[in-house]
């Protein structure tokens, strides 16, 4: 309970009304704008004029001025007021007598026209079915014929219109257009005074509890109900609203939006209508009265007049955010809605869902306080500025007045405790993301990004580099001294690249590659930054941190050279001739660059080939001469110099070949030598220095790979030659194996010898058996050569035999050629005796026959069909 | 402790998937036009608030002796569908044929482990529905079927379990309490209720789907009663709806659909 929703206020005191005349008590009121009218048990109707005004302290206040009191003459008490201001007339129940006098001097009005007799109660119709604005609509319940009359009240005369009865004698009125509200001795019913359609509502005893009828809207009542209940009923008789639950003895009600107000005998009580819930009640002794005016709520005990005057509604919503009553205060606003113009209403709601969020966010309920956050379209940096440090220092932002909440900061939120602390940051985190996603950062995108940058870096949040790595609007000298603090310094040479200060973000990295500063984020930070100096494109960065990068790592660091896109320019800074200069005191880089060059991107340069191949010579020369001899490295260097000298024509042999001289690099002099042409050296090399015949036989497929077939008959006899040269200097074992080897030579490969020329050279001694294969294929290939030019010897004679046949079938008859003649191709004439003749001995142009034969895709002309068989 | 009873899983009732209704009861203060109008009825201390709080709050919670009577707002689909909950105290009985003018459906409810409120269904609460529709959708309910029926009572363990265990059921796991209302009497008083109505028996629900034991402790069959009625009563809406549409547009209606179509101009 407990929201302050009213405050009593007197309006018209005893002295004013009765002084101390104990009999006189109040029996009815009516208010109409600043006049007030109050009728007595003994026949008086008073006049006040109400003022209101504001006292000293700021309180509501009343004083009444009394205008003029008014005897009726009847001794009887005054029932029942109403007036009606377009008239200036006021209605007047007394004696069971309607009558209608002025409203200033209260005189009756003159012809006894304006009179109603025989009257138990009226009402006035709030929602008039007649057009006139200068007619009143007046229902009237008769006092003793169980009927309920219609008058139209005019200035000066009264005029029934309609006339209904009623199942049961009514006793208490409401009108509504043409709806009568009414409670009859049993029960509450509606009825349609122009159709006479009724509708029962719900029985009630009116003997035994005085029955409650008031209009409280369009269509729509409350009623008194059996138990104390305040129920609601439109004219359809149907209920819309839940009843509110009163007191047993209820004695008058009334509706002030969106509360209901009801008078017992202690007691003003208030509900809700928008959950029915009590909200407040007032002591109030011997109230007698509980009427509303236009939204006035006037009260009146015997002897006094109050008017209930309600708080700013404003007010009650903040009385019930300061209670956390946060359900409550929204509800309460929203009921609100349509009393309000729609554009404060919508400045007042957007500030009660703020601080609603801020209540809800203070008892970490995180996911009701965004969406009210959300609704009222929070300024983030409200949030923002709860957590200390988090806006820059350079943001304009001033939190709003009046405070939207009590919460110094953070800290004083959590009273430290430090889960509390770390849960607000992680929904701020959230918050704040989905802040950037949508319009939320809208005008304030440098302050959102900068505290979440500051967050992330807190709680070492990966997303930290996505932020930086994507569009972001964080300040550059709020952040970096927050980063550094965390020791997020890769991140913050993202912050600065991000700002176009390459030059400090490397020098931080470098610092962080070289164990100066700590921030283990990127364990191949080193690579990282090779990788953006390879993309970098500002060249004096470039220059700037090659040389650092070389000496960190050489095969890393060629990495600038070698990844950068390859430019047109090849004869700036980073032409490739440049940079291999630039590399020379770098060997290892430079191998490498060259490897790139030579062998990747395939450059066919002279210059970059020998170097390349003078390298990695001299890489191998290098590896022979440690000891122990690295056997697994110098493999794969010579490996590396062997295929570089055999698949490249480039390199300048010579040159090599006398850094060969002294070495023992026998296999790389044989491939030089072949380079040449000097075959017989290099398989002297092979045969009788290094003794390796597969090597030999190898180097004979190597040499003649590219060239026609007797190349490689060439090679083979002479390898073949120096297998079998008795006058090389072979050592006594040698003899043996160089036959062994001439003739796995030519078992292998017997088709690739003239068998005649080999079987010349080979020795006497030799068993058949032995060269068995060799012969045998010498002698298949051999037969195959003859068979295939046999075939192709037919073939041709065919072939000739058929030309043969055409040209005589084409000599058969003389072939005509006359100036009248047209040429079959092109059809002019022939001016000349020259032509050809086609097939059929038809004469064409020499020129047509010749372009025809060019256009013809066949080049054999003769296809005509042979009739020989 | 949790007692794991000996009925069979497989024949436990039908899973309702369940939905967050954040801000429910307070949904009332809205005032969003109900479309159409369900009503509980029946002797006080059935459970027919700690039914609505159970599908409307999804939990079971003390009550008190609903005074005058209460409603709700609920949002079915595109429909706001208004539920009374009315008072079963004698005294406020006289309201009872206000609050079922116009209803679509209503739900008669009764405590299956007392006979006389079923009794009190046929004596006190039929006369009171002669207010509602013509073709008002009529639901038997015995509710507190967790004392005496294994299986309802078996509802809670599995609630209980996808909610993280929030209340250990406090009873013993075997009902205890006589079972005083058979389900065929219900089904006999659906009949009897029909032709009440002058309904035609056959043209109408079947008994065996307009017969239900649910139980508001449990959640056993709650959701189930509730959607079924949403899902029955949507004609009505539909009926209501095309009855009352008038040539004038309705921009605020209009506008949601508008947007899903592209423009003329587009
Ligand atoms: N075991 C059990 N008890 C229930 C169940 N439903 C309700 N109750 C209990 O029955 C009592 C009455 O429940 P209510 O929901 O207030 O009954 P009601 O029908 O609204 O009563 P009125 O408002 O007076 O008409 C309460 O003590 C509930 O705890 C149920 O399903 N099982
Ligand atoms: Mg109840």
């Amino acid at each position: 309970m407990s929201v302050k929703a009213f405050e009593l206020v007197p309006a018209v005191e005893r002295e004013l009304l009765m002084g101390d005349k104990a009999r006189i008590n109040i029996e009815c009121i009516e208010c109409c704008g600043k006049h007030l009218y109050v009728g007595t048990n003994d026949c008086f109707i008073h006049h006040f004029l109400l003022e209101e005004h504001t006292t000293p302290k700021g309180k509501l206040a009343f004083s009444a001025e009394k205008l003029l009191h008014k005897y009726l003459g009847l001794k009887k008490p005054v029932n029942e007021l109403k007036a009606a201001s377009a008239l200036d007339r006021l209605m007047v129940l007394c004696d069971n007598t309607v009558t209608v006098v002025d409203m200033v001097n209260l005189e009756a009005v003159a012809s006894g026209g304006a009179r109603i007799k025989g009257v138990l109660s009226f009402c006035v119709n709030e929602n008039p079915v007649n057009g006139d604005p200068f007619c009143v609509e007046m229902a009237v319940i008769a006092a003793k014929r169980r009927t309920v009359q219609i008058y139209m009240v005019y200035e000066d005369r009264v005029q029934m219109v309609k006339e209904v009865s009623t199942p049961e004698q009514p006793c208490a009125i409401c009108l509504d257009g043409y709806f009568l509200c009414l409670a009859l001795s049993t029960q509450y019913m509606i009825l349609n005074y122009n159709t006479g359609a009724s509708q029962d509502l719900f029985p009630y005893d009116s003997e035994e509890k005085k029955p409650i009828v008031k209009r409280i809207g369009r269509e729509e009542f409350l009623l008194a109900a059996p138990g104390g209940l305040g129920m609601f009923a439109t004219a359809d008789g149907i209920s819309q609203r839940a009843p509110v639950n009163w007191s047993e003895s209820v004695i008058g009600a009334a509706v002030c939006f969106p509360y209901v107000v009801a008078l017992d005998e202690g007691f003003i009580t208030v509900h809700s209508m928008l959950d029915q819930q009590l909200k407040q009640t007032l002591s109030f002794r011997d109230g007698h009265i509980l009427q509303d005016f236009e939204g006035k709520v006037v009260l009146a005990s015997t002897k006094a007049v109050y008017v209930l005057v309600p708080l700013p509604l404003e007010r009650q919503i903040q009385d019930l955010l300061a209670g956390r009553r946060v359900e409550e205060a929204l509800t309460l606003a929203e009921g609100a809605q349509r009393n309000i113009p729609k554009d404060k209403f919508q400045i007042m709601y957007r500030r009660i869902l703020q601080q609603a969020g801020f209540i809800q966010f203070g008892q970490l309920q995180f996911l009701e306080a965004k969406e009210h956050f959300r609704k009222g379209q929070l300024d983030v940096r409200e949030l923002i500025s709860l957590y200390p440090l988090l806006l820059p220092s350079s943001s304009s932002f001033t939190r709003c007045h009046p405070p939207l909440h009590e919460f110094a900061d953070l800290n004083h939120l959590a009273q430290g405790d430090q889960e509390k602390v770390q849960r607000c940051k992680l929904f701020l985190i959230s918050y704040l993301r989905e802040a950037r996603s949508t319009e939320g950062a809208n005008g304030c995108r440098e302050d959102v990004d900068t505290a979440l940058l500051k967050l992330y870096a807190e709680a070492n949040h990966e997303s930290l580099l996505d932020l930086l790595a994507s569009d972001n609007a964080c300040l550059l000298a709020d952040s970096a001294p927050w980063l550094e603090k965390h020791r997020k310094y890769f991140a913050l040479g993202l912050l600065y690249r991000y700002n176009g200060q390459d030059d400090t973000a490397l020098q931080l990295w470098a610092r962080v590659v070289d164990g100066e500063l700590q921030d283990s984020t990127r364990s191949d930070l080193f690579e990282y930054v090779v990788d953006f100096l390879s993309f970098c494109s500002n060249l004096d960065l470039v220059w700037k941190y090659a040389e650092w990068a070389l000496q960190k790592d050489q095969k890393v660091g060629v990495q600038i050279f070698t990844r950068r896109a390859v430019t047109e320019d090849q004869t700036g800074q980073m032409s490739p001739d440049a940079i291999i200069k630039y590399l020379h005191p770098y060997q290892e880089a430079t191998l490498l660059y060259l490897e790139h060059q030579v062998l990747d991107r395939k450059v066919q340069k002279e210059k970059f080939h020998t170097h390349l191949a003078v390298l990695y010579l001299e890489k191998v020369l290098s590896l022979l001469s440690q000891s122990p001899v690295p056997d697994r490295e110098v493999t794969e260097a010579r490996e590396q110099l062997q295929n570089l000298l055999k698949e490249s024509s480039l390199y300048r042999v010579q040159l090599l070949l006398g850094k060969l001289e002294n070495t023992e690099l026998l296999l790389e002099r044989a491939t030089l030598h072949g380079k040449l042409e000097e075959h017989d050296k290099a398989l002297n090399i092979l045969v009788h220095q290094l003794k390796d015949f597969p090597a030999a036989e190898h180097y004979c497929l190597w040499a003649s790979a590219s060239q026609e077939p007797s190349y490689r008959q060439r090679l083979f006899h002479l390898l073949l030659g120096v297998y079998l040269d008795p006058e090389a200097a072979i050592a006594p074992g040698d003899e043996h194996a160089h036959t062994v080897a001439a003739v796995d030579l030519l078992n292998r490969h017997a088709g690739a010898f003239d068998a005649l020329s080999v079987l010349t050279l080979l020795p006497e001694a030799w068993s058949l058996e032995l060269l068995r294969p060799f012969l045998s294929g010498a002698l298949r290939s051999a037969m195959h050569a003859r068979r295939t030019s046999q075939v192709a010897l037919g073939l041709a004679r065919a072939e000739n035999l058929l030309l043969k046949h055409d040209r005589l079938k084409y000599r058969g008859g003389p072939v005509l050629v006359s100036e009248k003649k047209g040429c079959q191709l092109c059809h002019n004439t022939f001016t000349e005796p020259d032509c050809v003749c086609l097939p059929g001995g038809v004469p064409v142009h020499t020129h047509c026959a010749a372009q025809r034969a060019r256009n013809s895709p066949r080049k054999q002309p003769s296809t005509t069909p042979s009739n020989h068989t | 402790m949790k007692v794991k009873s000996n009925i069979d899983i497989a024949a436990s009732p039908l899973r309702v998937s369940k939905r967050r209704v954040p801000r429910a009861m307070s949904d009332s203060g809205k005032m969003k036009k109900p479309d159409v109008k369900l009503v509980l009825l029946g002797d006080m201390n059935v459970g027919k608030t700690s039914l609505l709080h159970r599908y409307m709050e999804r939990k079971f919670k003390e009550t008190v002796s609903t005074v005058g009577g209460a409603f709700f707002l609920k949002q079915w689909g595109p429909y706001n569908i208004s539920i009374w909950d009315t008072a079963g105290r004698e005294q406020f009985h006289g309201l009872g044929s206000m609050y079922c003018r116009n209803a679509a459906a209503i739900i008669l409810t009764y405590d299956v482990t007392n006979w006389q409120s079923l009794a009190e269904l046929e004596e006190r609460f039929l006369s009171l529905t002669d207010t509602a529709n013509e073709d008002c959708i009529f639901a038997i309910v015995g509710n507190k079927a967790d004392l005496t029926d294994p299986k309802a009572l078996e509802a809670e363990e599995m609630e209980a379990e996808e909610e993280g265990a929030e209340q250990p059921p406090s009873h013993p796991a075997s009902p205890t309490v006589l079972k005083q209302v058979k389900r065929e009497d219900a089904i006999a008083l659906y009949g009897r209720v029909l032709r009440y109505k002058a309904q035609d028996e056959r043209a109408c629900l079947p008994a065996e789907r307009m017969c239900f034991e649910t139980s508001a402790k449990t959640g056993y069959n709650v959701d189930l009663l509730f959607e079924t009625l949403f899902d029955m009563v949507l004609p009505t809406i539909l009926k209501k709806r095309s009855e009352n549409s008038s040539p004038t547009v309705d921009l605020e209606e209009c506008r949601g659909a508008k947007q899903t179509k592209a423009g003329c101009c587009s």
